[in-house]
């Protein structure tokens, strides 16, 4: 046995978890981001961390990366210049796109512009009709001839191949990307069919494109790390961490790197779900606010919820609708603009309102003192005393409470005639109103009951606001973990490798046999097949998922079944209708229709063994160090509306069985957890801190 | 009277417009009506015990602006309060006392705290279906469009009518589809109902009214303020508009007089024997959107909202139709209040106003597959936005209702008909210095082996989307076969291998086009928006060899035509 390490790049930190798979000791490190060269970060504080921690390299068996170079290269648009061939007659598709307002009421509203202008594609003869059939043969000297004027006429670097009816039969796609593959070796060419193949043209061949736009960037980027991580002596596996909560080969990130966008905050929502499979809460909210945005996941049964759709780069406010969208898997989030950035004004209404609007890093916060002169968050959280000034960050960057004090008279105070205390409450209530809103909004889309359920919280922000959130939700527990502001670098250690596609392939259950059934399945569990046992695992070690979207026939609502494990397909198939219906009345609560049913989607999940974190987890080693001895501070509760005297205490000398009581601060070095006035909260055996609301 | 100050009144205030969102939402995921999924045809709002409405969810159609009050007001009157116990469900489907044609349900629950009266919850949704002809244009009375609910208790302490459940599934096309959706209105207001009374115990408020004044009180205020930086003064304006034998005329009266507003639609056309006759409701929620927008867009919908906007129209036009005029289609006469009131707006608003949108179309399919299964569909397809100052129009975006694109895949497994092309409709935006959305050509084949019958309801085929403050129109919506032009509000025929071309017609422009930056116009060019000779026509660009504008040559050409 040896070690495995978690890499974890973050806008302002990367960090890295350790983890010796034989004794289950955990360590973690920090590092400072390299936005110019993110890579380096990585390989420096891989150094620097083994060499801490006196662990050769040698021995280093896996490294998992999470890393937001995808997300970013969409939201700032650096990928490569990316050029398009498209069935004739369809070249507008991106921009006709959902022919949908997000807003009804604003009518400035702005939609983000698809990753390949309109000057960048091309139509090809060709088509199929939707059962797949040939209306037109494909123009493969045509396909090719369009391809040479985009590279050498207009400097393309990659190329989307997107035809309709791709989904159905793939024979198009694929002649044309070898046709052009061969005439062009240099390219990145990606078909919309094996990105996803998926039913809608405009939602397949948007995220065909963005699959295709940052293939060469991700490609130089993981040419580099590999090279780097070979040239100190690393003999282990590499793999990148998706936004699906499974981990790829560096390969398949090459071929599919739409798959790694928000990766991070899913290596976060899956350690917040091994989190509550260690403490026996299948049920949980997993909740992580940092500096700009604020995240959740629903976790039900002990895993995430996932979801096949996700929309990235929103332009206006971060609204959904004004996005690019794509089909991808992902587990499913929240994501809404609250965090410790978040500006706080007085909006139209003539009243508070904070965010979405961020002061980002740079200028930051007004108490940062860099020149930002707008009320956020943070200034609020320092005003009540919720921060304390000289140890942010671990006593690394110093807060100035009156140039806070002055951004909340100016921004919020002054305008709505409060005193800067009540405004500073006001900002920080607001923004547990926003998440807990999220929360509940989300839970009544899904149907999901969390009142019995835990909160894990997590991120710099998160813990300071979770206690509130979760009395506005009843929930009754809240688990502020240890390591929680490197949550997402110790989930990279929890993940499996994994693979999971879908196929759009409409089919009457009346008209299906089980050879059908089989065959249905049959092309995704190859794929999955082929793309787990190039990574070495097969046999007993794949674990095989297979699910379908059934609807009734007419109906525009698709419910999700799974076929129990190992079920023969004629059994199988006798057992679907009676599934169908258990999933349609957990959505819908309604008695059965005597209508025919049919299958939409096909979908298969693959994934290797769970990395046995669970078992070996304990509370993460942060470096030893001596206890901190803080002095008492005053902070603000609004129950007993004053600032009151409150002791801070040094989470990483809190021992497990150590009892906390409230009003507190729990000061570590990226976070500081708050216990209001009569709150409890106590250590457990790993090291978290777990808080009980009793009710009311 | 208890006070709140602005920050407890900013919590409390988002959290009822979030409970009775969470009521939207758990109404779109139990519900069959495609409406509903996908376009948000409903509205769930939370009123006080004295039935003011204190909040809306965020996510309705403009149609629903601001109409609960009355439709409460109405069932208030028929099932006064102290009738009212735990458990009763009140509901009508009443046109003139809902929100304008038969297909919208509206359903209300009374909220009690142990046996006290705190407030009342309302939900409205376009059911799938509702009997009779429909949305047939054919009809000439509203007792041919279905069934017609009064005011009625579809369950009275906690025990389901049964009579009347059984009254409609006898009645409707889809019985299934059309209790469930009644069933998921019905459950919804217990969600809201809950949410409303925890709400209560979590602020320890024992009623609602304080806070509901405060709010409305707040909303008014700032409507007052906004509507007060408006020019005094009297806006007008008349428009034309497709009808079923001959035009219709719109006409508006604005007067903004200090903080107030008031609407008066006098000298509007009479009533029409078809389906697109608008109650009243209909029009008081279109203007209260209109004045929304131009004032302050993000304000939640509530009483305060609105108190200063008046709205009256005469008894025979067809914006106050009266029963038995038929009104299943309300909305195609209707979203034209839109237009009609933005631009009799466009003198006092200029900054603010968005010119001439280009309304949806919508046409039905009706046939047989190879196979001989029944085709039954509808197909929607958006026109051009609107420009404002300062911002173009987006091409294809529906206004002032909303729809969902209906992909090409999806459309030709539905149908086995095929979609030959979607295409920007280059030179179909109006010209101005901010364009016009542009339209979309887009051609289907009859593929499915059998004559086809397209039922075409289509606007803006006679009259275009105007341009504003010297913006150009947008272009017409056409429909097109071998041999010619289709009448917009006609039947297509269309034989086994027959295509039929349409054009959505263009959003108006905003401003003078010769002043449009090069800039522009060149990515008009290179995005499909513009043609070179559109761009020479419209905007006075010489556009070389090689499709980029020549700046000097363009110049030259500007300043002649200024000249002129």
């Amino acid at each position: 046995m040896g070690y495995r390490l978690g890499v974890d790049i973050g806008g302002t930190f990367t960090d890295f978890a350790l983890i010796d798979d034989e004794s289950g000791r955990l360590t973690v490190y920090k590092q400072l981001t390299t936005p110019d060269d993110p890579a380096r970060a990585v390989l420096e504080g891989l150094q620097a961390m083994l060499a801490r921690d006196s662990v050769d390299i040698a021995r280093l068996t896996s490294v998992i990366h999470g890393t937001t170079l995808v997300t970013n290269a969409v939201i700032e648009r650096k990928g490569a210049p990316t050029g398009m061939l498209v069935s004739r007659g369809f070249r507008d598709v991106l921009d006709i796109a959902m022919e949908r307002r997000y807003d009804l009421f604003d009518l400035r509203l702005v939609f983000a512009e698809p990753v390949v202008p309109r000057a960048l594609r091309r139509e090809v003869s060709e088509r199929r009709a939707f059962d797949g059939t040939v209306m037109e043969l494909l123009d493969t000297e045509g396909a090719v001839a369009a391809a040479r004027d985009l590279v050498e006429n207009r400097g393309i670097e990659a190329l989307a191949i997107c035809f309709l009816h791709s989904y159905a039969d793939d024979s198009h796609e694929v002649a044309a990307r070898d046709a052009v593959r061969a005439a062009f070796p240099d390219l990145f060419v990606t078909a919309s069919s094996e990105v996803l193949p998926f039913m809608r043209e405009y939602e397949r061949w948007s995220t065909t494109t963005v699959n295709a736009y940052v293939q060469p960037l991700t490609n130089l980027y993981l040419s580099h790390l590999e090279a780097g991580l070979a040239g100190l002596g690393f003999q282990g596996s590499f793999l990148i961490m998706t936004s699906s909560g499974g981990t790829v080969t560096a390969d398949t990130a090459r071929r599919f790197p739409v798959r790694l966008i928000e990766s991070g905050p899913a290596a976060g929502a899956l350690m917040a779900a091994l989190l509550g499979e260690m403490l026996a809460e299948p049920e949980l909210l997993s909740f992580d606010m940092g500096g700009t945005t604020a995240k959740g996941a629903l976790i039900r049964d002990g895993a995430p919820l996932r979801k096949y759709e996700l929309e990235v780069a929103r332009v206006h406010d971060f609204k959904a609708g004004s996005g690019v969208p794509l089909r991808i898997p992902v587990i499913d989030m929240i994501e809404i603009g609250a965090g410790g950035g978040s500006i706080a004004h007085v909006d139209e209404r003539r009243l508070l309102a904070v965010g979405p609007r961020s002061a980002g890093a740079d200028p930051g916060p007004a108490c940062y003192g860099r020149g930002g002169a707008a009320a956020t968050l943070t200034d609020a959280n320092l005003a009540l005393g919720y921060l304390v000034p000289e140890q942010f960050l671990g006593g690394r960057m110093a807060l100035d409470p009156a140039a806070a004090e002055r951004a909340l008279d100016d921004g919020v105070g002054g305008p709505l005639e409060v005193a800067s205390t009540r405004a500073a409450w006001g900002i920080h209530e607001v923004i547990n109103e926003d998440v807990a809103r999220a929360f509940r909004e989300h839970a009544s889309e899904i149907g999901f009951d969390y009142r019995q359920s835990a909160m894990v919280a997590f991120g710099g922000s998160g813990p300071m606001h979770a206690l509130r959130i979760a009395r506005k939700l009843r929930i009754p527990k809240v688990v502020f973990p240890a390591g929680a502001g490197v949550m997402s670098a110790i989930g990279l250690l929890a993940t499996p490798l994994s693979f999971a596609s879908l196929r759009s392939a409409p089919a009457r259950l009346a008209r299906l046999d089980a050879n059908a059934l089989t065959a249905g399945f049959a092309p995704l569990l190859d794929q999955a097949r082929a793309q787990l046992g190039a990574a070495g695992i097969a046999g007993d070690a794949l674990v095989l998922t297979r699910r379908l979207d059934m609807r009734y026939v007419g109906q525009g609502y698709e419910v999700e079944v799974e076929l129990p494990e190992a079920l023969a397909a004629d059994a199988a198939l006798a057992r679907l209708p009676a599934l169908f219906q258990t999933a349609y009345e957990a959505v819908f609560a309604t008695s059965f229709l005597e209508n025919e049913i049919e299958i939409v989607n096909w979908k298969v999940e693959a994934r290797g063994p769970l990395p046995d974190l669970a078992r070996n987890y304990r509370q993460p080693d942060i470096g030893a160090r001596a206890a901190q001895d803080y002095p008492n501070t005053t902070v603000y509760f609004p129950e007993r509306d004053e600032h009151l005297a409150c002791p801070v205490l040094d989470r990483y000398a809190l021992a497990p069985g150590a009892e906390v009581e409230g009003p507190a601060l729990i000061q570590e070095d990226e976070s500081t957890s708050v216990l209001g006035p009569g709150e409890r909260a106590t250590v457990d055996a790993y090291g978290n801190l777990i808080a009980e609301l009793a009710e009311g | 009277m208890q006070r709140f100050d602005p920050i407890s009144l900013k919590i409390l205030w988002d959290r009822l417009v979030s409970i009775a969102d969470e009521v939207v939402l758990s109404l779109v995921r139990t519900s069959f009506s495609i409406n509903v999924r996908e376009g948000y045809d409903l509205s769930c709002i939370l009123f006080d015990h004295r039935g003011r409405m204190i909040a809306q969810g965020n996510y309705s159609v403009p149609s629903f602006t601001g109409t609960a009050p009355q439709t409460l007001a109405h069932m208030l009157r028929d099932c006064p309060p102290e009738t009212l116990s735990p458990g009763d469900i009140v509901m009508t489907n009443d046109p003139w006392m809902g929100t304008g044609h038969l297909f919208d349900i509206n359903v209300m629950r009374p909220v009690f705290r142990g046996d006290r009266l705190v407030g009342y919850t309302m939900s409205v949704t376009h059911l799938p279906d509702i009997g009779g002809a429909g949305m047939s244009s054919t009809c000439t009375e509203v007792y041919q469009e279905g069934l017609r609910f009064p005011v009625c208790k579809l369950a009275e302490k906690a025990r389901m009518n049964q009579m009347i459940l059984d009254l409609v599934r006898m009645n409707v096309r889809v019985p299934e589809q059309v209790i469930g959706d009644i069933m998921a209105n019905v459950s919804c207001n217990e969600v809201g109902g809950r949410a409303l009374l925890e709400f209560m115990d979590e602020y320890g408020l024992e009623e609602l009214s304080g806070l509901s004044d405060a709010i409305n009180d707040h909303a008014a205020a700032a409507m007052r303020e906004e509507i007060a930086t408006i020019p005094d003064g009297v806006y007008e304006n008349a428009i034309q508009i497709e009808g079923i034998e001959a035009p219709i005329e719109l006409a508006a009266r604005i007067e903004v007089r200090g903080p107030d507003i008031a609407i008066d639609f006098t000298g509007t056309g009479g009533p029409v024997r078809a389906s697109i006759n608008v109650p009243f409701c209909y029009t008081q929620a279109q203007s209260y959107y209109v004045v929304k927008c131009l004032t302050i867009p993000s304000l939640p919908n509530n009483e305060g909202a609105v108190r200063h906007i008046a709205v009256t129209a005469p008894e025979d036009c067809i914006l106050n139709a009266q029963p038995p005029w038929p009104t299943g289609g309300r909305h195609s006469v209707g979203h034209f209040i839109v237009p009609l009131l933005m631009g009799a707006m466009e003198q006092a608003l200029p900054e603010r106003v968005q010119a001439d949108v280009s309304m949806m179309n919508v046409f039905s399919v009706k046939g047989h597959h190879r196979d001989g299964e029944e085709i039954s569909s509808l197909f929607f397809l958006a026109g051009g936005f609107g420009a404002l100052s300062g911002i173009d129009g987006r091409a294809v975006t529906p206004a002032p209702s909303n729809m969902t694109v209906v992909p090409t895949e999806i459309w030709e497994n539905l149908t086995s008909m095929t979609v030959e092309k979607r295409e920007i409709l280059a030179d179909s935006g109006g010209p101005g210095t901010w364009r016009g959305g542009s339209g979309q050509e887009t051609v289907f084949r009859n593929d499915t082996g059998n004559l086809l019958d397209l039922a075409l309801m289509g606007q803006r085929t006679e009259f275009p989307a105007r341009g504003f403050a010297g913006g150009g129109d947008g272009a017409l919506r056409r429909y097109l076969r071998e041999g010619g032009e289709v009448d917009g509000k006609g039947r297509i025929l269309l034989a086994p291998g027959d295509s039929v071309v349409m054009h959505e017609a263009g959003g108006g422009g905003f401003g003078d086009p010769l002043q449009r930056d090069l800039v522009e116009v060149q990515r008009d060019l290179d995005d499909g928006h513009v043609t070179a000779a559109g761009a020479t026509r419209d905007y006075g660009c010489v556009v070389g060899a090689a499709g980029v504008i020549d700046a000097a040559a363009t110049h030259d050409l500007r300043a002649s035509r200024a000249g002129k």
